[in-house]
């Protein structure tokens, strides 16, 4: 239990500064939402095209919650090219088209996670330009550092599975995988937001 | 000084009983301390029952472990008690070994939240069922044998 504690006082002030352009909604809004996921897990795709539209407008837009993403990049049979898909990802923020690259690479899932031609998921949502700029910055180390410390606080905040969402209010740390129905995640994040 | 097995049964028994009705009083508070959401999500990811039965469930079965495991350790209805918590196990136990075996990763919801399924919840709830049948079998036993 001491540990547990250790581990999220170690990660609360890392969750605290969000990676450029991977994050939506007002920084001071009262309920934090981090969100981990991979763009080769199947419900990480439903969660992304079903029910991300409705937090958004529940709980970012109003100005109830503040969403940040993170890869927990997943490795193993089937996930071969999950982590080019989340460096993809990651230097799409740095050029300021993180969710059209997201929303790319989830739509087109089925078809880049098996044959690996993840570039031609995503060079469709940038720009001439904007395509030379992630193509350059995928050989920056920083980008490869910025999506193993997406994946090492998922493993602090004890990340078992995607997608999980981790609700933080007043230093309270609720992690929530279950998304069998929006309206549980609905009634728990409104739970935590009348504390 | 050695023991018979006349005197071990019946002390064992009642271990049995205040180990087990510990543990359903301890699994029922801990899930009514949490908001019951929690304990709903863990309920929901079997996909055995439908939701509103899941909602249900998390409101009920809290306070009904706490009752039975209360039950168990004082030694009322102590039939009724023992039944109750063996079935309640055979049902817990069916259900993790289904999913375990079907490759689901989730949550056993046993004592809360974040706990996933794994070999080692297996052995402590089937451990448990043992446990439970052997105070059931001593409690309806004990119910035939002339005083």
């Amino acid at each position: 239990m001491k540990m547990f504690a250790l581990a999220l006082a170690l990660m609360l002030p890392t969750f605290a500064s969000a990676q450029q352009g991977k994050s939506m909604g007002n920084p001071n809004a009262p309920l934090r939402m981090d969100l981990f996921d991979d763009f080769t897990c199947p419900h990480c795709k439903m969660l992304h095209e079903q029910m991300l539209p409705r937090i958004i407008s529940d709980f970012v837009t109003p100005g109830k919650a503040y969403l940040v993403f993170h890869e927990f990049t997943l490795t193993g049979p089937g996930h071969e090219h999950s982590k080019t898909a989340s460096m993809y990802a990651a230097a799409a923020a740095r050029v300021g088209k993180y969710m059209a690259v997201c929303d790319a690479l989830f739509a087109t899932q089925s078809s880049w996670a098996v044959s690996g031609k993840v570039w031609e998921a995503v060079a469709p949502a940038l720009s001439e330009a904007e395509r030379k700029k992630v193509q350059a910055l995928m050989s920056d180390p920083s980008i490869a550092a910025e999506v193993q410390k997406d994946l090492d606080q998922g493993m602090a905040a004890r990340v078992d599975r995607t997608p999980t969402m981790v609700m933080t209010r007043k230093g309270k740390v609720t992690p929530w995988s279950s998304w069998a129905d929006y309206g549980l995640f609905k009634s728990m994040a409104d739970l935590l937001l009348s504390k | 000084m050695a023991f018979s097995r006349s005197k071990i049964l019946p002390i064992a028994v009642v271990v049995l009983r205040v180990l087990l009705g510990g543990i359903f009083i301890y699994a029922g508070y801990v899930k009514l301390v949490e908001p019951w959401q929690l304990f709903a999500a863990g309920i929901a990811d079997y996909e055995v029952v439908p939701l509103w039965a899941a909602k249900f469930l998390a409101h009920t079965l809290p306070w009904f472990e706490v009752l039975v495991g209360l039950l168990l350790i004082v030694g009322r209805w102590l039939r009724t008690s023992s039944v109750s918590i063996s079935l309640l196990l055979l049902v817990f136990f069916s259900l993790m070994v289904r999913a375990f075996a079907g490759g689901k990763e989730i949550n056993c919801g046993c004592f809360g939240p974040n706990e996933l399924i794994s070999w080692k919840t297996l052995v402590r709830d089937g451990s448990m069922l043992a446990a439970s049948l052997f105070v059931t079998f001593f409690a309806f036993r004990n119910r035939r044998t002339p005083v």
